[in-house]
């Protein structure tokens, strides 16, 4: 399994993909970054009140929301369709698939796709606070007292397992649909499909239900969207989202969120390898 | 014709189907055949023949719909860990282009799980090691094959399995192909298994040969035996010819080329022939079997065949 891994890292370490979908993250950062400095230094007004530790922290791990909303869905979306579904547009399963057992090489790229995101997002996240510090610095603005690394670190902790669900559940349907298809550029096109219907169908189901609340209300219950908005809410914040419909608010406990949107990842990740163990490479 | 051991590639009754029952198209059927080990065997087939489908079943990247491929002795359906003891190049330009020669060996040797100390002495051995730094989207088409035939060799395998190997060569390629195929087999024990359309190659290095048409292996033997069974005739030179052409007609077709006669009879009937001559008092000046190169023979038997599928 190791080198299955390794084999996969060599080749998607040199791919254009990983600079343009991964590595954009803490570069694309630090050029926003910069630009702001640059855009409206002039414009910085020190002394508007000096935060507290808690507002400090929460705006310094901030990035974590990126991955988890449609934009940076569309973009880890993209990478894993590129990783899943690049080996049939190079013609190059037929490479691999003799010397490694199937099972093994998709496993593979769940690790380094995921593996190589993971590090991407938690070098942008880690560059956003020290920027954030930076610029505090640079600009005057006071550091509030009583910020323990302790805390910090646990910020980023929190925040970024918030963000592991929708990660999750993106990689798992891009990567069956790669599998499927076989394609890209369709794998990419489903999951920005999806993930835009998702986040519409989670923001607009209140107004929906007055049209078919059963129907409405079930979907809500059983798709993953609000879960994963519950599971993130539970885990920043230590409170359950709660959703005004017009037939009343509603809550799920975070256990049925945390199964459903599990049993989700798990079923097209079981898709995934389903679908590849039977299919014939021509 | 190399020593042939035990057989390393047993194909019982195999067959690929696609589409559903009833209406489905039968890619392969019931192929059997056998290879033994230290043997080059030839798989000729025109475009479409199933060459490729039948491949691919021995490798696992398709599933065969009945019958069974046994490597080394071993199911293939039960225990494909038998695969990394076989080489192969399959579609020979089908490498990661974003990569370079090298790189791709080295993500091929990190998947074999070896062969690492194995790449700089091949690139050397297929003339790619100034050009192993390029990517492999710069490459021609016959780098690229020689980087397959690299790629083939990585994990020290007991059997090759070929696919076209000279696409894309040119005629000093081509030269160097043949002298490893044989090499491959004479030096290092090592099993071939090759396809290609170039007829005269595999006359040139295969010890036997299997002609698989619509589907099926419609003939399979010894190279020699195969031009053997399958000569042509025997042109005659004979005194006077319309007598000897009137006492062979009895019993042959018989064709007039020039001031010889080509008579559709095999060696075996040579004594028959000589005795006819004879007894219709013609004089026998020379008696010479013609014998059909591979490629002739290739195309009678295709041409020959059912085409029912």
């Amino acid at each position: 399994m190791f080198d299955a891994i390794a084999a996969e890292a060599l080749k998607f370490t040199r791919h254009r993909a990983t600079w343009g979908l991964v590595w954009i993250w803490p570069i694309g950062l630090v050029l926003i970054w910069l630009l702001a400095i640059v855009l409206g230094g002039a414009n910085s007004a020190p002394g508007a009140g000096e935060p507290t530790p808690a507002a400090w922290i929460a705006d310094s791990v901030s990035f974590w929301n990126v991955p988890a909303q449609p934009f940076g869905r569309y973009l880890l979306g993209a990478f894993v369709a590129v990783v899943f579904a690049g080996e049939y547009g190079w013609n190059t399963w037929k490479l691999i698939v003799p010397h490694r057992a199937r099972n093994t090489l998709i496993a593979a790229k769940y690790v380094v796709a995921l593996g190589l995101l993971a590090i991407g997002f938690t070098l942008a996240a880690l560059l956003f606070s020290l920027c954030g510090w930076i610029e505090d610095m640079v600009s005057g603005d006071p550091i509030p007292a009583g910020i323990a690394m302790a805390a910090l670190a646990k910020a980023h902790g929190l925040a970024a397992l918030a963000c592991v669900a929708p990660v999750l559940l993106t990689a798992a349907y891009v990567s069956f649909t790669a599998i499927l298809t076989r394609s890209t550029v369709a794998a990419l096109v489903v999951g920005l499909v999806v993930t835009t219907m998702e986040e519409l169908f989670r923001s607009f189901a209140p107004v929906l239900e007055l049209y078919a609340p059963a129907l409405v209300g079930a979907l809500y219950q059983i798709l993953p969207g609000y879960h994963l908005a519950n599971i993130a809410s539970w885990l920043k914040e230590g409170t359950l989202a709660q959703v005004p419909f017009p037939s009343g608010l509603f809550s799920a406990p975070v256990g049925s969120s945390l199964a459903i949107a599990g049993g989700w990842i798990a079923l097209f990740v079981a898709l995934t390898f389903w679908r590849f163990r039977r299919q014939d490479l021509n | 014709m190399n020593d042939i051991g035990a057989p390393v590639l047993e194909l019982e009754n195999l067959g690929k189907t696609y589409g559903r029952r009833g209406g489905g198209v039968n890619a392969v059927r019931g192929v059997t055949l056998s290879v033994g080990a230290g043997e080059v065997y030839g798989f000729l087939g025109p475009n479409g023949a199933g060459k490729s489908t039948t491949i691919r079943m021995l490798l696992s990247l398709i599933a065969p719909t009945s019958g069974r491929v046994k490597l080394f002795g071993r199911d293939l359906a039960v225990d494909s860990s038998v695969l990394g003891r076989v080489g192969s190049l399959v579609d020979g330009g089908a490498f990661y282009p974003f990569l370079s020669g090298r790189r791709n060996l080295e993500v091929l040797a990190r998947t074999h799980g070896g062969g690492h100390q194995r790449i700089e002495p091949l690139l050397e051995q297929v003339g790619l090691a100034k050009d192993a730094k390029r990517k492999v989207k710069a490459y021609s088409t016959g780098m690229r094959q020689r980087l397959g035939v690299a790629a083939a060799l990585l994990g020290d395998p007991d059997m090759v399995i070929l696919d076209e190997p000279v696409n894309g060569l040119d005629v000093a390629g081509i030269q160097e192909m043949r002298a490893l195929i044989r090499s491959l087999a004479a030096d290092h024990g090592k099993t071939v298994f090759l396809s290609s359309h170039l007829l005269n190659e595999v006359q040139q290095v295969c010890d036997r040969v299997a002609i698989i048409h619509k589907g099926e292996v419609v003939r399979e033997s010894t190279v020699a035996g195969l031009l053997d069974q399958e000569s042509s005739g025997l042109m005659i030179e004979a005194m006077p010819l319309e007598t000897a052409e009137t006492a062979l007609a009895l019993r042959w077709a018989v064709e007039r080329r020039g001031e010889t006669l080509l008579v559709a009879a095999t060696r075996a009937e040579a004594p028959e022939l000589v005795g006819r001559l004879v007894g219709a008092g013609v004089d026998l000046f020379a008696l010479t079997p013609v014998q059909r190169n591979l490629e002739e023979v290739f195309l009678a038997i295709t041409a020959e065949e059912p085409a029912d599928v």
